[in-house]
């Protein structure tokens, strides 16, 4: 029997070989048949999750939070040492050095991660700016995201911490990190659909066990995760959602 | 659970008898002192059904001034300033035992007598249908909002004296 393994698309491209690494190592130490799909947007991995044929999500938190208290999936793992944090950076100008710079009507570029504009906006209270006091600038990818701050097409611009990172150092020299979360307790989480749960020990074993030889690493290393995988149980989830439940207003 | 005095600071303090809902009371001493809060941060934590403290993670826990040890099964009120009025946690209280959201400003006391600012918001931990606990998260308010708000708790206060 074949599953489908999404992963969620917020990962920098760098990433996208590490993705198929794992999976061949899943599938090798499991010995689970394991389908990789990887929906290039927001939209096509809720096409895809809403056709029911996803057996195991590497989800982003907020979309952790329906998968797990809608549609019943049970969180198997999340990476060790890894949050989801997000970046406010801007062009080198000297008009936005702190948050408080911003004023209601500003313009900020971002991609369509509901998690990075969701943080991103929580950072903005402590310069009482809303939702609604912003021009929102909507942009394909991270690049498009950088070159609109270094522009000045826009005042300041979001990015998940990885992707902001993983800008070539020639992209970030143009731009200066305006904030930076440091929320530590929010990470992306496998997921894993209530049928496959039978199968559930092998996934876990499989995904937790990759550590220290060379070719572990290697594998660890190209998905940006160096420390791995570690198992979690319903609690930590739930106690995710609870968290990511106080930050939606 | 009753919460032992707080030390006097080495600062210039105001000297308060405090009481809680659950008969209890201790002296709290507070200074003019404030701590921002952290950029970047959440300060989160999470308490049982009686108010008890079960997780704190390091921004609670570096903002409060106490040791882990000393927040870790410590009634959730070891952080209760004066100045905030007994009305803002009855309202707490009320909103979230009833399995609702509560957010509010809230001026925090520390161990050393500071204080410090923050946007709380409060859900219950329901599961399996019943609430089990609390999760508390805190954000950076703005200076605006802070203004605000202790306009509005001194003239609650300043109301509640006035009735005992």
């Amino acid at each position: 029997m074949k599953f489908n393994f999404l992963i969620a698309p917020d990962f920098p491209p760098a990433h996208f070989a590490g993705w198929h690494m794992l999976n061949t190592l899943l599938q090798r130490r499991s010995g689970l048949q394991l389908h990789l799909l990887m929906p290039a947007n927001a939209q096509e991995q809720t096409a895809l999750l809403q056709q029911g044929s996803v057996d195991m999500v590497y989800a982003n938190p907020f979309d952790a939070s329906d998968l797990i208290r809608q549609m019943h999936y049970r969180a198997v793992a999340r990476p060790i040492g890894k949050a989801d944090e997000m970046v406010i950076a801007a062009g080198l100008g000297p008009a936005v050095q702190i948050v408080e710079n911003l004023k209601p009507g500003c313009r900020i570029a971002l991609t369509d991660n509901r998690d990075v504009k969701l943080i991103g906006l929580r950072l903005l209270e402590s310069a009482d700016l809303a939702e609604s006091d912003i021009e929102w600038c909507l942009r394909d990818s991270y690049q498009a995201v950088a070159r609109a701050a270094i522009k000045g097409e826009v005042d300041a611009a979001f990015f998940l911490s990885d992707a902001y990172h993983a800008l070539t150092r020639l992209t970030r020299s143009q731009l200066h990190v305006v904030i930076e979360s440091a929320l530590d307790d929010i990470t992306h989480v496998l997921l894993a659909h209530p049928e496959i749960v039978p199968e559930l020990p092998k996934i876990v074993a499989a995904l937790t066990e990759i550590g220290e030889s060379a070719s572990d690493k290697e594998v660890l290393e190209a998905l940006g995760l160096p420390l791995g995988f570690e198992a979690m149980i319903d609690e930590d989830a739930e106690f995710m959602i609870d968290l990511m439940d106080t930050l939606l207003d | 659970m009753s919460l032992i005095d707080m030390e006097r600071p080495a600062l210039p303090c105001t000297e308060h008898k405090q009481s809680y809902a659950d008969g209890t009371s201790r002296i709290v001493y507070c200074t003019e002192s404030e701590v921002q809060f952290p950029d970047g941060r959440l300060i989160v934590s999470r308490v049982d059904l009686k108010g008890i403290i079960t997780h704190a993670n390091e921004a609670f826990v570096m903002m409060s001034g106490y040791q882990r040890n000393e927040l870790m099964g410590a009634p959730h009120n070891i952080l209760r300033h004066p100045d905030m009025p007994k009305a803002a946690f009855a309202d707490l209280w009320s909103t979230v035992s009833a399995g609702k959201k509560w957010h509010g400003y809230v001026k925090n006391l520390r161990k050393d007598g500071a204080f410090y600012w923050v946007y709380a918001t409060v859900v219950p931990n329901v599961r399996g249908g019943v609430i089990a606990g609390y999760t508390s998260v805190r954000r950076k308010p703005s200076r605006r909002k802070i203004e605000a708000s202790s306009v509005a708790y001194a003239d609650l206060l300043s109301a509640e004296r006035q009735a005992q």
